[in-house]
C-alpha cells in the first residue's frame, strides 16, 4: 500500500492539475486580500469562494485523475497484492496531494494575511470538504465505467450539494413556517457537508449575527462543544461512508 | 477642583466665619456624625481609616475629602451618605455596605433635593445603587469607580442613577457590573463624557423621558444591551464607542419614540443590531462607522425624516434592515462595502444607486431560520437576481450618491478623498492573474492614463484599457 502511496504521490505531483489548483486558489486568495483593505472582509469573499469552489475541484479532479490511472490500476492489480491496498494507496495519495495543495493554496495566505481563529476554521472546513469530496468522487469513478456519465454525476453531485439542497431546505422552511419547524432545522442544515462546513466557519466571522434572535438556535447546537463534535463526526461520516462503498464497489469490480 | 475652589471663594466673599479643617480619624474619639455636627457651613474634613456608623447625613456645605485608607462602610444598614446641602464636596472615598432593598432605593451616595454637590474620585463597593442623585441641580460626578456585584436583575440597581436632575455633568466615571450603569430619568440640559461602562447587565446608558442631553467620547462594552434612549427629545449622541453588545434583545443603541436627536461620530461594532430606530423624527445619523455587526441598522418604517449621511457600513452581517415598504427616510453619501457600482465621472460618488437592504435580510426577516443560508451561493445568487430586478425589496430604500471610498473621520471631506489619482497599483494584481509581464511601457502608460483621468471626456472603453493593458486589441481605441 505504501508503494502505491508513494508513486501515485510522485505521479500527482507532476499531475498540472494540482499544481493549478494550488496557484489558483492562491491567486484568488492572494488578490481578495490586496484588492480588500480590510483583511476580515477578504476572508468573507473568500468563505464563498471556498465553499463553493473547493467542493467543485475535488470532486471533478478526482473522478478525473480515477478514469485516467485506471491502465495503472489495471496494471497494479495484475501484481500480487491486495486490491484494498491499492485503493487505499491512490486515494490517500489523492488526498495527501489535494490537502497539500489546498494549504498551500489556501493556508498560506490566510497565516500571512489573517491568522486568525476564523481562519483556522475555514482552512479546518475547507479540508474536510477536499476529503469529502475525493471521497465522493472515488466512488463515482468506480461506480460508473465511462468518464463522461462520470464527469457528469459529479457536477450533479456538486450542484445538489451547492445549491439545489439549499433551494428545497428554504422552499421547505418557507413552506412550513406556520408549523414548529425548529426540531427539524438544525439536523436538516447539518446534513449537507458544504452547508455544515459554511456554519462552522459563520459561526466565527458572522458571530455577532449568530447571537440574534435568527442565529440562534445554530449558535447553541454548533457553538457548543459538543456541537463541534457532533459536526466533525458528521463530516467524517461523509467521508467515511463513500470511502466504505467504494473498497466494497472495487473488491468486486472486474477492471 | 475648580467647583472646590469656586466654592471657596463664594464662601470667603459671602462672609461665612473663617473655614476651618478638622480632621476625623475612624474608629478613634468620637463619630464623624459628631464631626459633621460640630462643623461649621465652608469647614473641610479631612477623614482617615475606616468609618462604620451606618448612615452618615449631611446637610450643609461642608467638603469630605478622604485619604487614601478612607473607608466609609455604611454595614448594611441603608444609604451610606445621604446628601441634603448644597455644594457638598466628596472626595477621595472607599464607599461600601448599602442596604439592598426594592422597597426604597438604598444607595453607597444619594444626593436629594440640593445643588451644586461634587462626587470625585470615590471607589464604591457593591452598592445597590451606587451613586443617587434625586433632584439635584448643577452637580458633578467625576472620576469615580462604581463596581457592582454581578447578580439577577431582582438584586442589581443602577451604578449611577439620575431622577429629576438639571445640568448635571458626569465625566470620567467607570462603572460595572450593574443594572444599568448609568441611568436618566427626568434630567434635563446635562452632559455625560468620557465615561467606560461595561459588563452591565441592562443598559450601559438609558435615558427616560430626559431632554436636551449630550452624551460624548464614552465607550460601552459587553452591556446587556448597549444603551437605550427613549422618549427623550434633543438627545446629542457624539464620538461614542458601543462595542460587543450581544444577545437576542441586545443593541449597541436603542432609540425608541427620540425627536430631534443627532448620532454624529460613532463607532459600533460586534454588535448584534448597531442601532434600532423606532418610532423617531428627525434624526440626524451622520459620520459613523458600523463594522463586523450582525445587523448594522434597524430601521423601523415607523421612522421618518431621519437623515444618515456619511456612513460607514464595513463587514456587517446585515447592512440595514426593515419591516415596511414606506421608508420616509433619506440615505445619501454613505459608503457600503457591499456596493458593486462605479463612478466614471470621479467625483467620489458612484454613478448607480446603492440599494442597502438585500433580499437575504428581507428573507430572515420572515423567516429567522433562513439565517442558515448566510453566505450561500444559493442566497448570493438571489441577492445579486434581486439588485438588478428589484421586486421584493422597497423601492425608496437606496442611497443615490454612495461613496466610492470610506470617509476619513477628522477634517477633510469623503469627495476630497476621491480626487487621488486611480491606484494603478492595484492593477498588477490583474497581471499577475492573467499573467500578463508588465513591461516598461506600461508605466508610461500609467501616467498617461492618470493625466487622463482628471480630465473630462471619459469613456468605459478607458476603463477597458486600464484594465486589460493589450495596446493592439480594437478596445483599446478610445
Amino acid at each position: 500500500m505504501l508503494k502505491v502511496f508513494k508513486y501515485t504521490l510522485i505521479d500527482l505531483a507532476r499531475n498540472r492539475f494540482v499544481l493549478g489548483y494550488a496557484l489558483l486558489m492562491l491567486l484568488v486568495a492572494q488578490g481578495l486580500f490586496a484588492l480588500e483593505g480590510d483583511p476580515t472582509k477578504a476572508l468573507l469573499s473568500l468563505v464563498q469562494v471556498v465553499m463553493a469552489l473547493v467542493p467543485l475541484i475535488a470532486l471533478v479532479f478526482t473522478v478525473v485523475y480515477m478514469y485516467d490511472t485506471l491502465e495503472f490500476t489495471q496494471l497494479l492489480a495484475v501484481q500480487p497484492m491486495r486490491r484494498s491496498a491499492i485503493l487505499g494507496g491512490q486515494l490517500l495519495a489523492l488526498a495527501a496531494a489535494l490537502l497539500l495543495a489546498q494549504a498551500i493554496g489556501l493556508g498560506l495566505p490566510l497565516l500571512v494575511h489573517s491568522p486568525t481563529v476564523a481562519a483556522l476554521v475555514l482552512s479546518l472546513s475547507g479540508s474536510a470538504l477536499v476529503l469529502v469530496f475525493a471521497a465522493l468522487g472515488a466512488l463515482i469513478a468506480l461506480k460508473q465505467r465511462e468518464k463522461a456519465r462520470g464527469v457528469g454525476v459529479a457536477l450533479a453531485i456538486w450542484f445538489l450539494f451547492v445549491l439545489v439542497y439549499d433551494a428545497l431546505l428554504m422552499w421547505g422552511m418557507f413552506t412550513l413556517s406556520d408549523y414548529p419547524i425548529e426540531p427539524f432545522v438544525v439536523p436538516l442544515a447539518g446534513i449537507n457537508p458544504i452547508d455544515l462546513a459554511r456554519i462552522m466557519v459563520m459561526l466565527q466571522v458572522d458571530l455577532a449575527a449568530m447571537m440574534g434572535y435568527s442565529g440562534a438556535i445554530y449558535k447553541n447546537f454548533f457553538g457548543s462543544v459538543g456541537g463541534t463534535i457532533v459536526a466533525a463526526l458528521i463530516l467524517s461520516l461523509w467521508v467515511a461512508v463513500p470511502v466504505l462503498f467504494a473498497f466494497r464497489v472495487f473488491r468486486r469490480k472486474d477492471l | 477642583m475648580t467647583r472646590a475652589l469656586q466654592l471657596l471663594i463664594l464662601i470667603h466673599f459671602t462672609g461665612v466665619a473663617q473655614a476651618r479643617t478638622w480632621t476625623h480619624k475612624g474608629g478613634s474619639g468620637g463619630t464623624l456624625r459628631e464631626g459633621i455636627e460640630r462643623a461649621s457651613p465652608g469647614d473641610t474634613i479631612l477623614v482617615s481609616g475606616t468609618v462604620s456608623e451606618g448612615t452618615i447625613r449631611v446637610d450643609k456645605t461642608i467638603v469630605l475629602l478622604g485619604k487614601v485608607d478612607a473607608v466609609i462602610d455604611g454595614g448594611g444598614m441603608g444609604d451610606v451618605l445621604y446628601i441634603t446641602g448644597d455644594h457638598v464636596v466628596v472626595r477621595n472615598f472607599t464607599i461600601l455596605g448599602s442596604r439592598h432593598s426594592n422597597l426604597d432605593d438604598q444607595a453607597g451616595i444619594k444626593v436629594n433635593e440640593c445643588r451644586g454637590v461634587v462626587i470625585a474620585d470615590n471607589v464604591l463597593d457593591k452598592c445597590f445603587f451606587a451613586i443617587y442623585l434625586s433632584g439635584a441641580k448643577d452637580a458633578l460626578v467625576e472620576g469615580n469607580t462604581v463596581l457592582g456585584k454581578p447578580g439577577e436583575e431582582d438584586h442589581m440597581a443602577n451604578g449611577i442613577h439620575l431622577w429629576k436632575c438639571n445640568n448635571a455633568t458626569i465625566r470620567n466615571n467607570r462603572v460595572e457590573y450593574h443594572r444599568d450603569g448609568i441611568y436618566f430619568e427626568f434630567v434635563t440640559d446635562s452632559h455625560i463624557t468620557g465615561n467606560t461602562t461595561k459588563h452591565n447587565l441592562r443598559y450601559g446608558l438609558h435615558f427616560m423621558f430626559s431632554h436636551r442631553d449630550a452624551y460624548e467620547d464614552n465607550h460601552f462594552e459587553d452591556n446587556g444591551a448597549g444603551v437605550a434612549v427613549m422618549f427623550s427629545r434633543d438627545i446629542a449622541m457624539r464620538r461614542n464607542r458601543f462595542l460587543a453588545n450581544r444577545g437576542a434583545s441586545a443593541y449597541g443603541l436603542l432609540l425608541k419614540e427620540i425627536n430631534d436627536g443627532e448620532i454624529i461620530g460613532n463607532t459600533f461594532q460586534d454588535n448584534t443590531t448597531g442601532i434600532m430606530i423606532d418610532g423617531c423624527n428627525r434624526i440626524n445619523v451622520h459620520d459613523n462607522v458600523f463594522r463586523l455587526n450582525g445587523w448594522a441598522l434597524r430601521l423601523f418604517a415607523n421612522a421618518i425624516d431621519c437623515d444618515f449621511r456619511g456612513n460607514t457600513f464595513a463587514g456587517n452581517t446585515f447592512d440595514v434592515s426593515t419591516n415596511g415598504s414606506l421608508i420616509p427616510n433619506t440615505m445619501n453619501g454613505n459608503y457600503w462595502d457591499r456596493y458593486a457600482g462605479y463612478d466614471l465621472d470621479r467625483d467620489g460618488y458612484g454613478d448607480v444607486p446603492h440599494r442597502p437592504l438585500g433580499f437575504f435580510t428581507l428573507l430572515v426577516e420572515m423567516q429567522p431560520y433562513a439565517m442558515v443560508f448566510s453566505r450561500s451561493l444559493f442566497v448570493s445568487l438571489l441577492d445579486r437576481a434581486e439588485r438588478l430586478i428589484p421586486s421584493l425589496t422597497p423601492e425608496s430604500m437606496k442611497d443615490d450618491k454612495p461613496l466610492m471610498r470610506p470617509p476619513v473621520r477628522g477634517g477633510r471631506s469623503s469627495a476630497k478623498l476621491n480626487e487621488r489619482p486611480f491606484p494603478y497599483s492595484t492593477l498588477g494584481i490583474f497581471h499577475a492573474l492573467f499573467f500578463i509581464p508588465a513591461g516598461p511601457w506600461q508605466d508610461e502608460k500609467c501616467r498617461m492614463m492618470n493625466e487622463k483621468w482628471r480630465k473630462p471626456e471619459r469613456s468605459m472603453a478607458m476603463v477597458n484599457t486600464c484594465i486589460f493593458p493589450f495596446p493592439n486589441l480594437p478596445h483599446t481605441h478610445g
